[in-house]
């Protein structure tokens, strides 16, 4: 089994922003969701499929009983084939699909945090070389929150098109758009790096651990 | 409508005329006939000959007479005036069912028109030939002279020359790569890299750009087979938009004698993308319009406009 992959996609991803979106006062999940498709459609957007991302915790156990550090494996149907495995402040390594497998065999060292796990599920819509994906990021089973992923594909370059995406953003999200996502502000070549698939999880690993320490809005649960 | 009348007076030397030829057709196939069939039957040899040779000069004598009536004739019907301006054209006006058959009318619409055509042609060639620096400036003389067969002289620069050019011309835009690739005997197709904005191939005949195609930066330029791909265009809008201009960028610049100078003035200008996503709109201040970035550049300010916002 090959760990490290050479996917074409993932030397040549474009430039993605996943952000969160408030739940409307007094409103559910799904009628959220349900205005922001509208919103999309009357601009001209086309319904493209839907997506998924997943994300399992596992504990790193330790003899010594210090703290132990968390390691995050996710999937994104956009790679169907692949798997990131992101080790808490640490390195992340992209693999085949079956890298589920190898967890499975080293539960000695790393144990499955059950009812930990996070699906973020949601339509993708196309809109000119723009992809926006509106999701509904579930844990055990109660929605918590919408999230919104705006892919300009032609750009590889987050520094280049953020201005760009921003507008954009904006035409469908009102005035309350996000920042740019912090993933790439941290890098060392800054904002000029090239994207990678890995940013693209980073930001929804940031995202459901928000949604996760976050109280439960009660009347949001559906 | 005076040919009416002319006309009208010759319609029976017309008929006596048909007539005469069909006078003239018949008395020829007798002559064949009568020869074909060869001698008759006769007591002597000599009595045959007689009167083989009696008959065929019977009928080749009303070959002759046939003849001579039918120019007779053909004197009566008389040329077909030529004041009209459509010459013999002008007799379909004569077709007295004009509601069927509305042939005239559209013949003289159409004569307006080519009139038109030659006119406005007339015109344009000789404002092309005001500008020198157009490509065919030299090949469209007013005069009817026939295109030069020669080819340009540029046409035919070696190999190394172009190399050196694209290669001298590479080393003035460092964010500029240039990968120049014969794939096909001498003609060049370079292979040029925009930081990480877009890849152009441009397909070039000797010295001259003929063809460009613009995809994104993490778009594959190559064939399953390893080949360089000229054909299929990006599949993002925004580039095909960029196509597009390039397109009509090739034909702008263009300076026949300097074929050099076309190519640096073009990549200066193709260079002007390398903020395609960055630089707002000069017109409108915004970023996207109909979901594209600004794809317009100003041939001369290099300034950025949407394809709408031009102009
Ligand atoms: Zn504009």
């Amino acid at each position: 089994m090959s760990l490290m992959r050479s996917e074409l996609h993932f030397s040549n991803v474009s430039f993605c922003s996943v952000c969160q979106v408030p739940v409307a006062e007094g409103k559910s999940v799904q009628h959220t969701v349900d205005v922001l498709h509208k919103k999309l459609e009357q601009m001209g957007s086309v319904k493209q499929g839907s997506f998924c991302v997943d994300c399992e915790t596992y504990h790193a156990t330790n003899v010594s009983g210090q703290p132990s550090k968390l390691l995050y494996v996710m999937h994104n149907s956009e790679t169907p084939r692949s798997c990131m495995a992101l080790y808490e402040g640490g390195p992340c390594i992209v693999a085949d699909a079956n890298f589920d497998v190898l967890m499975v065999k080293l539960k000695s060292h790393f144990q499955n945090a059950k009812g930990h796990k996070v699906e973020c599920r949601g339509s993708r819509y196309r809109y000119c070389d723009f992809l926006i994906k509106v999701g509904t990021v579930t844990m055990s089973s109660s929605a918590r929150g919408i999230s919104v992923e705006v892919e300009y594909c032609p750009c590889v370059v987050p520094g280049d098109c953020w201005n760009l995406m921003k507008e954009f953003m904006q035409s469908f999200l009102g005035p309350s758009v996000p920042e740019l996502p912090s993933v790439f502000a941290t890098k060392p070549e800054g904002l000029f790096a090239q994207a990678e698939i890995v940013d693209t999880m980073t930001q929804y690993l940031e995202l459901f651990n928000k949604l996760r320490k976050s109280q439960i809005p009660g009347s949001n649960v559906r | 409508m005076a040919d009416v009348v002319n006309v009208g007076v010759n319609l029976e030397a017309f008929s006596h005329a048909i007539s005469g030829i069909q006078a003239l057709r018949s008395s020829v196939s007798r002559v064949f006939e009568f020869l074909k069939d060869g001698m008759k039957n006769r007591e002597t040899l000599e009595g045959r000959e007689k009167q083989f040779i009696a008959e065929f000069q019977d009928n080749l004598q009303a070959v002759n007479r046939d003849l001579n009536e039918l120019e007779r004739l053909s004197g009566l019907v008389g040329r077909p005036s030529e004041s009209h301006p459509l010459h013999n054209s002008g007799l379909l006006s004569l077709d007295p069912v004009q509601d069927k058959t509305p042939l005239y009318s559209q013949l003289l619409q159409a004569y307006k028109w080519s009139n038109k055509l030659q006119y406005h042609a007339g015109l344009a060639s000789s404002l092309l030939n005001q500008q020198s620096l157009k490509r065919s400036a030299n090949q469209m003389g007013a005069s009817a002279k026939r295109r030069p067969k020669v080819q340009p002289s540029t046409l035919v620069l070696p190999p190394q020359y172009v190399d050196d050019v694209i290669s001298r011309i590479g080393r003035m835009f460092p964010d500029m790569t240039i990968e120049l690739f014969r794939p096909n005997g001498t003609s060049a197709v370079l292979l040029v890299t925009l930081g990480k904005v877009f890849k152009a191939l441009l397909v070039m005949r000797s010295l001259f750009i003929d063809r460009t195609l613009v995809r994104g930066y993490n778009e594959n330029n190559y064939n399953e087979d390893g080949k360089l791909d000229i054909w299929t265009k990006s599949k993002y809008q925004v580039f095909q938009k960029v196509t597009d201009h390039a397109s009509t960028a090739l034909l702008h610049y263009q300076l026949p004698q300097m074929p050099d100078v076309v190519v640096r003035s073009f990549m200066t200008w193709l260079r002007s993308y390398i903020k395609l996503f960055q630089s707002p709109c000069q017109r409108c201040g915004r970023f996207l319009q109909d979901g594209l970035p600004p794809t317009w550049r100003d041939f001369r300010t290099l300034e950025a406009f949407h394809d709408t916002c031009r102009m």
